[in-house]
């Protein structure tokens, strides 16, 4: 059975024009998706069934069995860390935000080691954005500041930027313009109009010198700025100033760079000034396919977009101190639930010790790094493939993926409900 | 020394020498009509196939630029080599060189073009840059050069099984789109040319 208009769960591209194929409960054939796409599909090692850790080993278990378990971890413990959300719908971030409010916890989403600075500096001075829709019809300069699309959003180009034709763009590569700035030359640089390398740790100060190039103090700018000569920041400047509509997109390399939110703090900034002269927006690449949903379901629930502390009983939101890796760091919390994402892959190595010195417990359809710091791994359906819900862009827009065939798993709604019934009877 | 002075002098300043040099009669300095030279334009519209930079040997030497007028080949002298296949290669005459094009009709003959496109399934990405950049495709499907949706099997590339695959090579004109904005240089386009004694009719 041939399905149209599949969502791909992988990226913040979130493509919602895959045709894919299915047979039973088995996808045999992704048409227009990446090879990111095309993995997520087809990929098949999922876990059977929950496991337990038994002595040096795992033995499986009935699902109730490891609700009840995780149930009981969680409300063992005096500051449970609910960590993740992105790789989920926001039907099921909503019901880990109660669970978190239940139980006192702190809960945070993957922003925390991605996309976090960005919106501490947006919460400074705002987010000058737009939709992906707008950048394919009018942006005729397109701006990747320290991001690799071809590498980590791979239809971003093609499907909405630079290859793409748009109402007001007829002939997209011939009209467009691509900068990329970046520490390296990338996958992505090789497509690039004009490719500007910067020192590591250099972005500040780069985008400082565009940002007096734009308001007119060409005189001040020395001969060469972090590794980028006076003449070729006047060209990207005078190619911005230049532009009908441009589009900055900038991705984790800006945002986890030395200067971290005041680096996109600054970008932000240049973005307003070329404002002066054009029409100009800037937009985070994100990165998990619903990672812009854990922010908006965290923020229209608590008021804050990631790193929320219920252990006072109410919402409080401190980057640097209710941050998971500095909960962990510090060895504050005694139980964590891990929800569709991997720290074990991505945090500091003395957080992933942390993690497999306490109860952890995962929710996740594959086994990766967290398994192996995981007392318990509760499989669960793939959303976009057995399993559907709300998920948002990276541009903000809310799209729903969709459940290709019913399969035998539950979704991560229905364990997280079922945690969330026993902790709510336990706490009356 | 004076010796070879005047040696010197007694050839050089013979009278009947002086005479010839001075009133020699050489040929007229016109390059005569079997003679090939560099491509000149000879303002018939191009219509942008790039047949004639697609069959050209040598690198650098010819290409073909959007003027205000429309489009127009560009000869860059000093790499041409004057082979002439740009010549008997676009399908308009919009270029000539001598007497290539008459001799073509004479000896009834043509230049066939073949393209192949090969697709590196390690290095490719899937992204899509080749297939919604393909001018083929724009013509055959709107909505891939719209976003990269492929709505019909008639195309030229699509992305299939996260990987560009090639619908039907047949298609191709060799423009080398694809190939120019592949960030991961997977893809390579290759110029099939056969010079073919045609039938009669097909001149």
């Amino acid at each position: 059975m041939k399905i149209e208009d599949v969502v791909c769960p992988f990226c913040g591209c979130l493509c919602d024009d895959l045709v894919v194929e299915v047979e039973g409960t088995k996808v045999v054939n992704v048409e227009n998706g990446c090879t990111l796409a095309n993995e997520k599909f087809m990929g098949d090692h999922r876990l059977n069934a929950p496991i337990r850790r038994a002595g040096e080993g795992w033995e499986e278990v009935s699902y109730n069995e490891a609700i009840e378990e995780t149930a009981a971890i969680l409300l063992d413990a005096d500051r449970p860390l609910l960590y993740g959300w992105s790789g989920t719908f926001g039907e099921a971030q909503s019901v880990g935000v109660h669970l978190a409010e239940l139980l006192g916890a702190v809960i945070d989403n993957t922003s925390t080691v991605c996309h976090g600075p960005s919106i501490m500096a947006i919460q400074e001075v705002g987010h000058p954005g737009c939709t992906l829709g707008q950048v394919k019809n009018r942006a005729d300069v397109v701006v990747y500041w320290a991001a690799n699309p071809i590498e980590a959003h791979p239809r971003h180009m093609s499907r909405y930027t630079t290859f793409c034709d748009g109402f007001f763009v007829k002939s997209a590569f011939r009209e467009r313009k691509v900068i990329v700035v970046d520490v390296r030359e990338t996958d992505s640089s090789q497509v690039a109009d004009e490719f500007v390398k910067v020192n590591p740790g250099g972005d500040y100060a780069v985008l400082s010198a565009l940002r007096a190039i734009v308001r007119g103090k060409r005189d001040l700018i020395p001969l060469s700025v972090e590794g980028v000569s006076r003449e070729q920041l006047f060209r990207v400047a005078d190619l911005c100033m230049s532009a009908k509509f441009g589009a900055i997109f900038f991705g984790v390399g800006l945002t986890m760079a030395q200067g971290k939110y005041k680096n996109i703090r600054n970008a932000i900034e240049l973005t307003e000034e070329l404002n002066r002269h054009t029409k100009f927006t800037i937009s985070p690449m994100r990165g998990h396919w619903n990672v812009y949903g854990s922010n908006e379901v965290f923020t229209w629930i608590t008021g804050y977009p990631y790193a929320v502390d219920f252990a006072r009983g109410i919402a409080f939101y401190n980057p640097g101190e209710t941050t998971s890796v500095d909960v962990l760091r510090r060895g504050e919390c005694d139980a964590c639930l891990v929800v569709a994402s991997d720290p074990g892959a991505h945090f500091p190595r003395a957080c992933a010790e942390h993690l497999a010195h306490i109860p952890t417990v995962q929710i996740d359809p594959h086994v990766n790094a967290t398994t192996h710091l995981s007392r318990i791994q509760i499989p669960v359906a793939v959303t976009g493939i057995d399993a559907e819900g709300t998920a948002y862009r990276m541009d903000g827009v809310p799209i729903r993926t969709r459940r290709l065939f019913f399969g035998n798993y539950p979704d991560d709604l229905e364990v997280l409900e079922k945690i969330y019934r026993i902790v709510r009877e336990a706490r009356g | 020394m004076p010796l070879s002075l005047v040696y010197y002098a007694k050839e050089f300043l013979r009278g009947e020498w002086a005479r010839k040099f001075l009133a020699a009669k050489t040929a007229p300095l016109e390059i005569p009509p079997y003679f090939r030279n560099y491509p000149e334009l000879t303002g018939k519209t191009c219509t942008h196939h790039l047949f004639c930079m697609m069959a050209c040997p040598a690198p650098g030497a010819i290409d073909v630029i959007s003027t205000p007028e429309g489009w127009k080949p560009r000869i860059h002298i000093g790499h041409c080599i004057r082979c002439g296949l740009c010549v008997e290669a676009c399908p308009n005459g919009v270029l000539s060189s001598g007497r290539i094009l008459e001799s073509m009709f004479y000896d009834n003959t043509r230049l066939s073009f073949s393209f192949r496109i090969d697709v590196d399934q390690t290095k490719c990405m899937g992204c899509g840059n080749c297939a919604v950049a393909c001018p083929v495709n724009k013509l055959i499907d709107a909505q891939m050069s719209h976003g990269g949706r492929a709505s019909t099997d008639d195309l030229l590339l699509k992305v299939s099984e996260g990987k560009c695959k090639v619908l039907h090579v047949e298609k191709c004109t060799g423009c080398k789109t694809c190939e120019h904005h592949c960030p991961n240089e997977a893809i390579r386009v290759a110029r099939l040319l056969e010079a073919v004694h045609a039938p009669e009719e097909d001149i």
